[in-house]
Formats: structure tokens, C-alpha cells, sequence
């Protein structure tokens, strides 16, 4: 690590703890952040309103119909759970791989992986056509003895969800408990005290307790590893298992992660620029932070263009007639400008990181972050659309047209997601402070 | 209130100690009759004195109970049997007995029981718009038409067409008690044309009846035997019958002129695309070339080798041929057609003659004597002139000078509610009548409901009105057929046949005369409108039919309105897409509305279809599409001269189906007729390995088979599917967002050019593929197969992922985005199959091969200790073919039907190559052209 150093000289432990618990306890709530507030709520009002409305119609008030019976709902789930992808494998491959530049990200991304996977995991629930009828898809004794059918993708699909659900959780309030405890010690008001005690489980910074919190967390780290690549790997067996042209690929759970790794960084980079100006955080978010983001989603696109590639290749190889009419349809058909658009943003807009000069702008990185979320969802839904709108047998044929309902759940769910990290930039640390405090002796050594 | 009063009393332990005493069973009959006994509505009451047909059992337990009877659908009389549960009428199956129906029914048959239990029906009399009694209507009309005993001059009566000769009776018995007064006969779709051009031929009205068994080589002008004609469902059948490619079997060749494409257009081996005013001068060409003494006319255009090719056909098969004229030709054309028909040799071999004794269609004559003030009373029975009545009579301006005006109806329809009295009519599944069919049969209508209104049928009010002694409808009906036997009487009830009725011929001799009755048609105008019934509409007397509504029409898939039909040509030239508004002028009067690109329709013909447009139909006609009586004339009931031009105005018409060509995927497959039969199948149907096991060995393996060289694509089995396995209406806002919900689809394709395309239906219910791919992706198990082999859905258990749909290649699968299936309106539950779940939201659903039919075949023959006879289960789709394109059985059973359909080398799968292995396959149809004009069609 010969580059800058990744904290700089005059950071002191104090300084850590100081700077980052002052944006929950001391920093005033500014009206930026209530007018975010105000308006991602009501958005989320809406959203909440919109499942309601769901709930007690059906999911007639969508576009979905026969044939295409998914659209914007999984959409919607993949590219959420997708994004819930980069925070785990930020804080526990790298963690594993010994990449010290983790710390200044993986609070913050930890936490958008446990929004984006909650968030992703609505969408099964209520794309159902009975959706308080979800729980059937448990093996729970049953007098009628009734069980799942073990063959269906989407059941090992729940299970991925839930388990890795449950692992983001664990390792994300495992990875809190020591600063939750600073936040306790430092806090200034009673009401404080005892809100951020009750959540530190009573942690006092014993040594017990860091050997505990040490092994707890490699542990968790190398469960929360396998499970990134098996989730997005059921995610893509829930059409890989359809014997629909476009779905019906060995390929796609490779493919399927890499494109949650290449949405997922994306993200975090779309977070990490906005929090960095706002919070001043330029001290622990340093532009080689983004910079490495960046190439982490560079990496990622270019694995996310190969399969762009190999689907064609794979077309045409195959002869298979159903399958170039479903490619030629990507290309020319009534969807084409949805896949023009993924193109131009997934493989156009990414070569732009080569550039080292974009990879340290900001502004530029934001910019190629959103059109990449934009390009990942765009791809998702033509997968599941362009596969959909035709298939087999001519007069099956039907397009899919969203309604307003299909928009209210996209933008309601973003708005969502919005509280939720707003929200979390207010009650918890938006960095590791324990983790950053790690790499002080080090840096000091560095320096002697 | 003794059992309360003893209640309070304290006697409640002896109630308890009973409650304790007696077992769950008699608790839930006790439970079953107090429910009962509280008046649980939509449940019917048998009819009196109607006699019972067959009935099926459960386990000892009255299942169904089948009534005999009859119903009239566009202007034919088919026998029927009306299954009922707990009195309640539920299906219409065809009358195997009955010639005109031979067991099938068709769509619209399958769709009359929705109009029994209309909830829209009319309840009650009416005077002027205020809920009256017949007491009233008694007392005030009855006074009122004593002063036309002596002059009956200013009294009418204007019905629809009579089929009833009971009615006939009666209406000689009116007339003769208001001497003076004329009874006037309102037909929209009226067979006049047929009936003047056989006044031309031979001097009287004769019914010409076809035998297409014996045809080998069918002229079709316009005659849309298949479908539209009065006679359609026995024609079809013979149509069937004759195409089969059975070796040894010889095959008819079907030719079709037409401006506008039909079903019988569809089947035939040669449809040629004509004007509807130049067909006349191409069978005047036709004529002369076959040596007939015509007047010289202009050329009609068709290609000499056509004619070639025809003539030869027509000249070689003497007596074995036959040309059939439609009512919306000119009389001088079927004249024409009569005389050629004779010097073909086809008198008493393919036509037939009987004398007709249809009325003659004269509204426009009472419609001048209102003008004119010549009528003082009128009274409408069962007729819609308000609504159907061509524009030019202006019915609603002369009905205003008529001083009393009586309605009967089904409905308080737009005639209704013009008139000061409106009579409830009851349906004919509650009324007794009788019916003569176009063959001549008779049978007699017998009720398989009380009346669930306060209403009577139309015998007995016409006996009310001419004042007769008998008024109660049985008795009318038996004193009409009084020289039966009251064991004939209960055999023609059970039977729903009149056996003694036997249909006669005669044969006269056409007029050679051609020069004197041909008249030159001029077109005026480059453009012509053509009307013509609505394929399932008809006239739009069933317009609030939701089921009919909501059928997609054979050859557009257009559900809920219609449009003008142009063809492509005539759309490029307007710049017209499908669904954009056009103003169409036609005898003065304008009409915007939407067009529909037909290929196969001709340049310079629209059509437009009759039977929208209501006003007063109820909640689910009022307001759908145009009507096309505001452009049509009396005197050019079907064809006009017309100017359209593209008005500013976009309409999404909603159809279920929005890719019409085939592509390279062929799912319909033909093949030529070989007459050395050695037709081989295109690819052969080898089954690809699979990695699955082949599924346990059972005693049946339920498969279907559906000849695609039968299907005429009528929807009948749609409309059966309906009704069978009560699968709800989405209306149309819901079809144009692709969520309808028909099991039973019929898909229709185009191949060759638009401007002459060769068309194609295809019957598409589930496939119960062994290797089902739905069932592989349910993680709930929802979707299963059982030990007969079928996939079956579990309703209960589905939680609507909706991925066995994405996974259907077939997708037949349909899914209850909303909730359909309406739990609140109480009439329309009456109608509900007591053995078919009615299915909430969120939960998928699909074609069961009717397991329930198949499971009452079950228990029926475990009861007895034996397997399920081939035949004994039918299929409701099956049932109501009119061709009878559907077979289905054990495939385990070599014998059976459909085993040997599957033998047959025309039988093929859709989509083999993805090994799903399905049960219901396709017999490819077979074409069978003139050889020299093979090519013409590739």
C-alpha cells in the first residue's frame, strides 16, 4: 500500500469516535434531510397505499396478464435483491480477502444490503395472486399434510432469500454492537442512553467480548460469502428452471451475479458520493475509495457484457428457432429501446471508467452509478418481459403495458429504501468506527 | 312461535339433549333444510308437469335431471336437452334426437341459459314506466280491444318471425276475432330474399334444405352454411361427415364466393374474394357456360381458369352437386341458382324443396299505415323495432301516432320503454310452446323452470289478448297438438321430437325464364356497406348475453363491439389502423365508428355487423358498439352504396389475440387430400427421450383429439366451456389488458397474402402434457397430476405465483387477476355447475379435460363393478361440436375413439420438440383442391 494512505496522518481514534458519532449525536437535523424525509414519505405513503390497494384487489391493477404474468413485481425483486448483493460481499469477502479499504464502506453498505434485501423480499410476497398465503411455501407439518414441491426453483429461492435475510441481519447488528456501545458512552441525553444501551446488549468492550465479536464476525463473514453467490444463483435458476426462450439457460447464474455485484457497487457508489459531501466524510471516504468502487463495477460490467455477448452467441449456436426469435426481438422488436437503452448504459456508459480521471470525479461517478442502476433494471425487465411477450405458439403473443399501480411500486419502493437510509443516517453510525479504529496502529506503524 | 315460545319456557335441554343425541349427518340435514327452508335465493323450482328426459345419479342421489326441449337461435329450432340441478337449469346439451341438433349445439345454444338467468330480465309488468300488475293490464286492455270485435281495421300485432305452429293457430285465432286487423311479421335477418327468389323460381314459397352428405362439389355464394344459415349446425355436421379423410372415404370439394369472409369461406377449398353486387353476374357467367339461357351480362372478373376449374367440377358431378345462394343475395340470384341446381341434377339429391309457410316479412307496411295514422292500437310480441328497425322507416316518429302501444318482451328493451304497456315475456326455459325447425320437424318446448318472475309466455298472452278460454300455456300447447296420444304426447316430451312429424319434399319445376325476373346490378357507388348478423349476436336480441358479449367472433377475436371490417388495401388507402374512427354515409345518414383490418375482405366492400349498439339491452349490452341499423334501408336490407372517410378518433377494440400469422411455426398443419390415402405426416412423431420416469401405468389415460379438418372454428366449444365449468366474464377493459379467461380457446390464423389469406382455427385447451412444465415450477404443488394421468389444479392450494403460466408453452393457463367470479348478483348463481368450484382471486385456473364429467363416470361405473365405457365420458366442448372435431377417451383402451385418432398419420402434438408429451393432440387438416388450381393456395 505504497498509494495514499487510507486514513489520513492526523487521524486519531478520538477523532473517530468524535466525528462519527457527532453526525447522529450533535449535528443538528438539517432541512435537507427533513425535506428528503417529508417527501420520501409520502412517496412511501403512497407505496403503502398502493399494497393496500393490492392486498384487498389483486394484482389486476398492474399490467401483468397472460402471457406476461411477471413484469415490473420481479423486476423489481431482482433488481433489489441484486443490489442487496455489494454490501455483503464488501464487508465479508473483502474482509475475508484482508482488504483494509472495507472499512470506510461497509457500515453503510451493510446497512443497504439489509434495506435492499427486505425491500426485495416484499415483491414475492406481493406478486402473489393470495399473498397472505406466502407462508405455504414453508415445510411446516400440516394436518393435511400438505408440503412444498421441492422441484420449483422459487422454493429454493425462498429459502436463499430468508437465510441470506437472516445472515445480513445477524452480521449487520453483530458489526454494530461495538459502536452502538460508543454511541451509548458518548450520548448526552438520557433518552439517548437508553435507547443506544438497550442496543449494544451490553457491551462494554471487554476483551472476552472482542475475541467473541472477532470470531463471531469471520464466522458470519464466511456464511454471508457462499450465500451471495448461492441467492443470485437461485434468483437465476427461477428462470433458468422455465423452458421459455431467453430464460432457459445454464448460463445465467454466473451471469446473475455479476450483475448483482455490477448493480450493487453501482449503488454503493451512488450512496457513497451523496453521504461523503453531505457528512464531510472526505477524511474516511477518500476519492481512492471511489475509485476502487469504480473498478469494481467496471469489473463487474465487463463480465455483465461478456454474457451480453454469450447470449447471442448462444442464440445463434444453438439454432434453436424460438430462441433467435426472442434475441431478434430484444433487438427490433416493441421492447428494442429498452435494450438499447441497457446497452447503452451497461456497456457504453462503463468504458468511460477506464479513465482514471472519472474514476476520481465524483459528479461523473454518480452519474455512471445511476445509469447503471438504471441499465440493470432495464435488463431484468426485458429477461423477464421480452421472454414472456412471445413465446412458443403465435397467438399467445400479448404486450405488456404498465399502469400506474406498476409505477407506484417502483418509485414507492425506491422512496422506501430512501427512508429507511435516511432514517439510518440519523439513529446509527454511518461508519464502522470500531473498524477504522482498527487500522490506527497500523497506520501508525506505517508512519514511524 | 311455538318452538320459541317452548324455548323460553326452559325446555332448552330437551333441544340440547336431542343436539347431543343425534349424529353429525342428521345435524347437517337438519342444518341443510332449515337453510332451505330460510329461502336461499337463485334456487329454481321444477316445472310442473314437464317431463323428465333422463337423469343422471350419484350414489343413489339425484344428480341431474335432463328436460327435452327446444330453442329457437337465429331463426332455427333446435332440440335440446336442459340439465338441471335441484331445479335449476344449468347447461344446454344438444338433442341427439332432434335432426337439427344431432347432440351438438353450437355457441349460441350454449349461451341461452346465461339469458334465463339474466338479471336484467324484466320482472313485472309496466304502464307507463310504473311497476303494474297483469290484473290491471286485463281490465284496462282487454276493454280497450272489445271495440275492434266488429272493425279491426286499427288494430296490430307485429311479431318476429313465427317457428311456433301453435303460435300460428293463434294467430289466425286473433285475427279472426278482430276481423280487419293484420298481424305484421319484423325480421332484421329475415330469410326474405330466399323466399322472393323462390316466388321467381317457382311461382310459390319453397324452403330449400341441403344434403351435404351427398354433395360432392358445394358452390357456396354468400350461404354461410357452417355458421350462418338458420340450418347450420346439420350442415356442418354433414359438412364433417364428407371431409373426413378416411381411407376408402371420398371427399367434397368446397368452392366460396364472397365479399366478406365467413366460416364456411374459411373451410372451403377455393374461397375467391367477389364484390357481394358482382356475384350475381359471376353465376350468371357460370350459368351460360353451363349452357342455361341467360341475358348477356357483364363480365364478373374471375379468372377463366377458376371458372374453368369450377365448371369442370360442377358438369362432372351431376346430381352430386350443389349450389347454395345466402340471404344476403338478391332474389333474382337465388332464382338463378334454383334453375341451375335443377339442370345440375341436384333437384331431391343434394336440395330439397318443402313449402314454406314462413310469413312474408312486411313491417315497412305497417310502418306506412302508422304513418299514415291507420293505427290506433299496436302491440309488439317479443319484437325490437326501436332498436332493430332500419333507420329509414323511422318506427319511432310513426310510433308516436299510434294511441295505444303494448310491448312483450323478455327485457324492458328500447321497444319497451317506448310503449305504454310492457309485458314480461317468461324465457323459453320456462315456458311451454312448440317449434317447427327449417327441416320441418316439430317439437315441443316444455319448461325445465317455474317462471321466476311474474311473467307468461307468449301463447298465453296472445291468448289473453284474442280472449281466448284456455289461457294456462301447457294446455294451450296440448290442445294445439290434441290428435297426439297422451303416450305419443309423453314420448314426443321425453324424446323432445313430434315422431309423427316427418318432414315432405316436393320438387317444382324452376322457371327457364331467367331474362324475365334477372335484374343488372348497377353499382352506384364504388363503395358498398354489406350488413350482416353479428357471428354470435345475430340480431342483438341477446345483447346483455355477457358470455356472447365476451366470445371472441371466429374470424376477428374481436370481443365486446364491432367495427367496420375493411380490408387491407382499402386501409392503406385511408390510412387506417385498426381501431381508428371513419365516418360511413350510407342512405343519407352518417355513423362513426371504429374499422377492423379483415384480411380476405374484399376492396370495395365494408361490413358491418348487426346486433350493437343497444340502449336498453341491461348492464352488459347498454352502450357496446354501433348500430348499424342507423345505415341501413328497408328496401337494400344488406347491402348499400356507401362513402366512408377516416374521421379524427381512436377506439382499442378489445381482442383476445393480436398475432394472426402463423410464422414458421405451422401450429396448424394440412396436408392435400391424397385419394390413394397415403397421407403421411410431416415430421415424424417420434417422442424425444426424457430424463423424467415414465408415469405409473393406470387404468385410463384420459387424451383428446381435435380434427382440425372438422373444426370450423364456430366457438362453440368455447361458449360450452363457459358454461360448463363457470368460468366468469372480465368484461372488456379486462380483455384488452389480456385477462380473459375462456379455458377453451380458439385460435384463428392467416397465412398466404392479407388480400386473399387462407384461414385457419385451432381449438387450444390445456394440453395435459405428461411432462407438464407447469407442474415442475409450482412450489407449492398447486399444479399436479393424478392417477388418471391429468394435470390437474388445486384452486385451494395455489397461492398465484403465476410461474405454470410462464412456463405453459401452450399458455392455456388463466389466472384471476381481480375478482371475477361475481359472488354478489343472485340471479346469475342460479346458472353455476353445482360440481365446478367457483374460483375467487389470486388463483390460477385451466382447462380439466371436465374432470368432473369424468368423475361422475367414475363413481358410475365403480358402482357397477365395471371400467368406463369409451364414450361415456364427454367432454363439455365435445358435446356441443357441431362437427364433432373433438374426441376424447382411454388412451389405455385401444379401441377406443381417440386411441384410433391418435393412430392416424395426420395426428400430430404442438411444440413436440419440447417433449412435454401432451395428451391432446391434432388431426392436420386436409385441402382438397381442384388439381388444376393446386397452386393457388400454397
Amino acid at each position: 500500500m505504497s498509494a495514499s494512505p487510507w486514513l489520513a496522518p492526523d487521524t486519531t481514534a478520538e477523532r473517530i469516535s468524535r466525528e462519527v458519532s457527532d453526525i447522529v449525536l450533535a449535528r443538528p437535523t438539517s432541512r435537507t434531510w427533513l425535506a428528503s424525509f417529508a417527501l420520501a414519505l409520502l412517496l412511501t405513503g403512497v407505496f403503502m397505499a398502493g399494497i393496500g390497494h393490492l392486498v384487498t384487489t389483486g394484482i389486476g391493477i398492474w399490467g401483468n396478464n397472460i402471457p406476461v404474468a411477471w413484469a415490473f413485481d420481479i423486476t423489481n425483486y431482482v433488481w433489489w435483491i441484486a443490489i442487496g448483493m455489494a454490501g455483503t460481499f464488501i464487508s465479508a469477502a473483502l474482509l475475508l480477502a484482508r482488504q483494509v479499504w472495507r472499512a470506510s464502506l461497509n457500515r453503510y453498505a451493510e446497512t443497504m444490503t439489509v434495506f435492499a434485501v427486505s425491500i426485495s423480499g416484499l415483491f414475492p410476497i406481493l406478486h402473489l395472486g393470495r399473498p397472505w398465503f406466502f407462508y405455504w411455501l414453508a415445510p411446516y407439518p400440516d394436518r393435511m399434510g400438505v408440503w412444498p414441491q421441492w422441484r420449483s426453483s422459487l422454493l429454493w429461492d425462498f429459502f436463499a432469500i430468508i437465510a441470506y435475510l437472516l445472515v445480513s441481519i445477524l452480521y449487520w447488528y453483530v458489526g454494530l454492537l461495538p459502536d452502538l456501545a460508543t454511541l451509548r458512552d458518548r450520548a448526552n441525553s438520557r433518552g439517548r442512553q437508553v435507547f443506544y444501551g438497550l442496543l449494544a446488549l451490553g457491551w462494554r468492550g471487554d476483551a472476552h467480548h472482542w475475541q467473541r465479536y472477532e470470531t463471531l464476525s469471520l464466522t458470519l463473514a464466511g456464511l454471508a460469502v457462499p450465500l451471495v453467490f448461492s441467492v443470485h444463483s437461485m434468483v437465476a435458476l427461477d428462470f433458468s428452471e422455465g423452458l421459455l426462450p431467453g430464460w432457459h439457460s445454464t448460463l445465467f447464474p454466473p451471469f446473475f451475479v455479476a450483475g448483482a455485484l455490477f448493480s450493487g457497487f453501482a449503488m454503493a457508489l451512488a450512496i457513497a458520493v451523496p453521504v461523503r459531501r453531505w457528512y464531510g466524510l472526505h477524511r474516511y471516504i477518500t476519492p481512492r475509495h471511489l475509485d476502487y468502487l469504480a473498478r469494481m463495477v467496471l469489473a463487474a460490467g465487463l463480465v455483465i457484457d461478456y454474457s451480453y455477448a454469450a447470449e447471442i452467441f448462444d442464440a445463434f449456436y444453438s439454432q434453436d428457432r424460438y430462441a433467435i426469435a426472442s434475441l431478434m426481438a430484444k433487438f427490433a422488436g416493441p421492447y428494442a429501446w429498452v435494450y438499447w437503452t441497457t446497452i447503452a448504459c451497461n456497456v457504453a456508459a462503463i468504458q468511460l471508467l477506464w479513465s482514471r480521471r472519472v474514476r476520481y470525479s465524483p459528479a461523473a461517478l454518480m452519474v455512471i452509478a445511476l445509469l447503471v442502476l438504471v441499465g440493470m433494471w432495464c435488463e431484468r425487465f426485458l429477461l423477464i418481459v421480452n421472454s414472456l411477450f412471445r413465446d412458443f405458439l403465435p397467438s399467445s403473443a400479448g404486450m405488456f403495458y404498465p399502469t400506474v399501480w406498476d409505477l407506484v411500486f417502483l418509485f414507492g419502493s425506491m422512496a422506501f429504501f430512501l427512508v429507511l437510509l435516511l432514517l439510518f443516517a440519523r439513529l446509527l453510525p454511518m461508519l464502522s468506527m470500531a473498524e477504522l479504529r482498527k487500522l490506527l496502529p497500523r497506520h501508525a506503524g506505517e508512519d514511524a | 312461535m311455538p318452538s320459541l315460545k317452548r324455548g323460553t319456557d326452559g325446555n332448552i335441554d330437551d333441544g340440547a339433549a336431542a343436539i347431543g343425541l343425534i349424529d353429525r349427518r342428521t345435524f347437517l340435514k337438519w342444518l341443510g333444510t332449515s337453510l332451505a327452508m330460510t329461502g336461499v335465493t337463485a334456487c329454481g323450482r321444477p316445472p310442473e308437469d314437464s317431463l323428465i328426459s333422463r337423469t343422471r345419479d350419484e350414489g343413489g342421489r339425484e344428480e341431474a335431471v335432463f328436460y327435452a326441449t327446444t330453442l329457437c337461435a337465429a331463426g332455427e329450432a333446435v332440440g335440446v336437452l336442459v340439465e338441471t340441478h335441484q331445479g335449476r337449469p344449468s347447461k344446454i346439451e344438444g338433442n341427439p334426437l332432434h335432426p337439427c341438433s344431432g347432440g351438438a349445439t353450437g355457441p349460441l345454444l350454449q349461451a341461452a341459459v346465461l339469458d334465463l338467468w339474466d338479471p336484467d330480465r324484466s320482472p313485472a309488468p309496466r304502464y307507463q314506466g310504473n311497476v303494474a300488475t297483469w290484473t290491471a293490464f286485463e281490465d284496462q286492455v282487454l276493454t280497450l280491444l272489445d271495440r275492434y270485435r266488429n272493425d279491426g281495421r286499427a288494430l296490430r300485432v307485429a311479431s318476429g318471425p313465427l317457428l311456433s305452429p301453435t303460435l300460428l293457430a293463434q294467430r289466425d285465432a286473433l285475427l279472426a276475432r278482430y276481423p280487419g286487423s293484420r298481424w305484421h311479421v319484423h325480421d332484421p335477418l329475415g330469410e326474405d330474399t330466399a323466399r322472393q327468389g323462390s316466388m321467381l323460381a317457382f311461382g310459390a314459397p319453397f324452403t330449400s334444405r341441403y344434403a351435404l352428405e351427398q354433395a360432392d362439389v358445394v358452390l357456396s355464394l354468400e350461404a354461410d352454411l357452417l355458421d350462418g344459415s338458420p340450418a347450420h349446425l346439420a350442415y356442418a355436421a354433414a359438412f364433417a361427415r364428407r371431409r373426413r379423410a378416411n381411407a376408402g372415404a371420398t371427399m367434397s370439394r368446397w368452392y366460396a364466393v364472397e365479399g366478406t369472409p365467413s366460416l364456411t369461406g374459411a373451410m372451403a377449398d377455393h374461397r375467391w374474394i367477389l364484390a357481394s353486387s358482382r356475384i350475381g353476374d359471376f353465376l350468371l357467367e357460370l350459368a351460360r357456360a353451363l349452357g342455361v339461357d341467360v341475358p348477356a351480362d357483364t363480365a364478373s372478373g374471375i379468372d377463366p381458369a377458376r371458372m374453368a376449374a369450377l365448371l369442370d367440377d360442377l358438369t362432372s358431378h351431376q346430381g352430386r352437386s350443389l349450389i347454395a345462394v345466402g340471404r344476403s343475395q338478391p332474389a333474382h340470384v337465388h332464382a338463378l341458382a334454383h334453375l341451375m341446381n335443377a339442370r345440375l341434377g341436384n333437384v331431391d339429391r343434394t336440395i330439397r324443396y318443402r313449402p314454406s309457410d314462413a310469413l312474408p316479412v312486411d313491417f315497412d307496411a305497417l310502418c306506412d299505415d302508422m304513418h299514415a295514422g291507420r293505427v290506433e292500437t299496436l302491440i309488439l310480441l317479443d319484437t325490437n323495432p326501436m332498436y332493430a328497425a332500419p333507420a329509414d322507416l323511422s318506427f319511432h316518429d310513426a310510433l308516436r301516432k299510434v294511441a295505444h302501444t303494448v310491448h312483450a318482451g323478455l327485457y324492458r328493451d328500447e321497444t319497451g320503454m317506448a310503449c305504454q304497456w310492457h309485458l314480461p315475456l317468461s324465457h323459453a326455459l320456462e315456458s311451454w310452446s312448440d317449434a317447427r325447425s327449417t327441416d320441418g320437424t316439430t317439437s315441443i318446448v316444455q319448461p325445465a323452470i317455474r317462471p321466476l318472475y311474474d311473467t307468461r309466455s307468449i301463447h298465453e298472452c296472445v291468448a289473453l289478448l284474442s280472449g281466448a278460454t284456455e289461457q294456462r300455456g301447457r294446455a294451450i300447447i296440448r290442445s294445439q297438438w290434441s290428435q297426439l296420444s297422451d303416450k305419443a304426447w309423453e314420448s314426443a316430451l321425453r324424446e323432445g321430437v313430434i315422431q309423427t312429424e316427418r318432414p315432405e319434399s316436393t320438387a317444382p319445376a324452376p322457371s327457364n325464364d331467367v331474362a324475365a325476373y334477372w335484374t343488372h346490378a348497377t353499382p352506384s357507388s364504388p363503395l358498398e356497406l354489406l350488413f350482416r348478423p353479428d357471428a354470435l349476436l345475430h340480431d342483438g336480441r341477446c345483447a346483455n348475453n355477457a358470455w356472447l358479449q365476451e366470445c371472441p367472433r371466429p374470424l376477428t377475436q374481436l370481443t365486446w363491439g364491432n367495427a367496420a371490417m375493411v380490408s387491407p388495401h382499402l386501409a392503406a388507402v385511408h390510412g387506417l389502423a385498426n381501431g381508428d374512427l371513419v365516418r360511413l354515409g350510407a342512405n343519407g345518414r352518417t355513423l362513426t365508428v371504429p374499422v377492423w383490418i379483415l384480411p380476405g375482405q374484399t376492396d370495395t366492400c365494408v361490413t358491418l355487423h348487426l346486433g350493437y349498439g343497444r340502449t336498453h339491452a341491461g348492464r352488459f349490452g347498454n352502450g357496446v358498439g354501433v348500430n348499424a341499423n342507423v345505415l341501413r334501408s328497408h328496401d337494400t336490407g344488406w347491402s348499400c352504396a356507401a362513402a366512408i372517410e377516416p374521421a379524427a378518433g381512436h377506439v382499442e377494440l378489445a381482442t383476445t389475440q393480436s398475432q394472426d400469422r402463423m410464422e414458421e411455426h405451422q401450429p396448424v398443419r394440412t396436408v392435400r387430400f391424397d385419394a390413394s390415402h397415403a397421407n403421411t405426416p410431416r415430421e415424424p412423431n417420434a417422442t424425444p427421450p426424457s430424463l423424467y420416469a415414465e408415469p405409473a401405468a393406470s387404468d385410463y389415460a384420459w387424451g383428446m383429439t381435435i380434427d382440425l379438418n372438422a373444426c370450423i372454428g364456430c366457438k362453440g366449444c368455447t361458449l360450452a366451456c363457459q358454461a360448463e365449468n363457470n368460468i366468469p366474464v372480465v368484461g372488456p377493459e379486462e380483455i384488452r389488458r389480456g385477462h380473459h379467461m375462456h379455458w377453451m380457446r380458439v385460435d384463428r390464423y392467416h397465412s398466404g397474402t392479407p388480400a386473399a389469406p387462407r384461414t385457419f382455427h385451432q381449438p387450444v385447451p390445456c394440453m395435459h402434457c405428461e411432462h407438464a412444465p407447469c407442474e415442475l415450477v409450482c412450489p407449492v404443488g398447486a399444479t399436479v397430476h393424478d392417477s388418471d394421468g391429468l394435470n390437474v389444479q388445486v384452486y385451494n392450494r395455489c397461492i398465484g405465483t403465476r410461474f405454470c403460466s410462464n412456463n405453459c408453452p401452450y399458455k392455456v393457463r388463466r389466472f384471476n387477476f381481480l375478482q371475477y367470479a361475481d359472488l354478489d348478483t343472485e340471479s346469475l348463481k342460479g346458472q353455476r355447475n353445482p360440481d365446478v368450484t367457483v374460483r375467487n382471486r389470486g388463483v390460477m385456473e385451466k382447462c380439466t379435460y371436465c374432470i368432473q364429467r369424468i368423475e361422475q363416470a367414475h363413481i358410475a361405473a365403480d358402482r357397477d363393478s365395471r371400467p368406463i365405457r369409451d364414450g361415456e365420458v364427454v367432454t363439455a366442448c365435445q358435446a356441443a361440436c357441431p362437427t364433432q372435431a373433438i374426441h376424447f377417451g382411454n388412451l389405455r383402451d385401444p379401441g377406443s375413439d381417440v386411441s384410433r385418432t391418435k393412430r392416424s398419420p395426420l395426428h400430430y402434438v404442438l411444440l413436440a420438440e419440447l417433449n412435454t408429451r401432451p395428451r391432446t393432440g391434432y388431426l392436420a387438416r386436409v385441402e382438397n383442391p381442384h388439381p388444376s388450381l393446386d397452386g393457388e393456395q400454397a
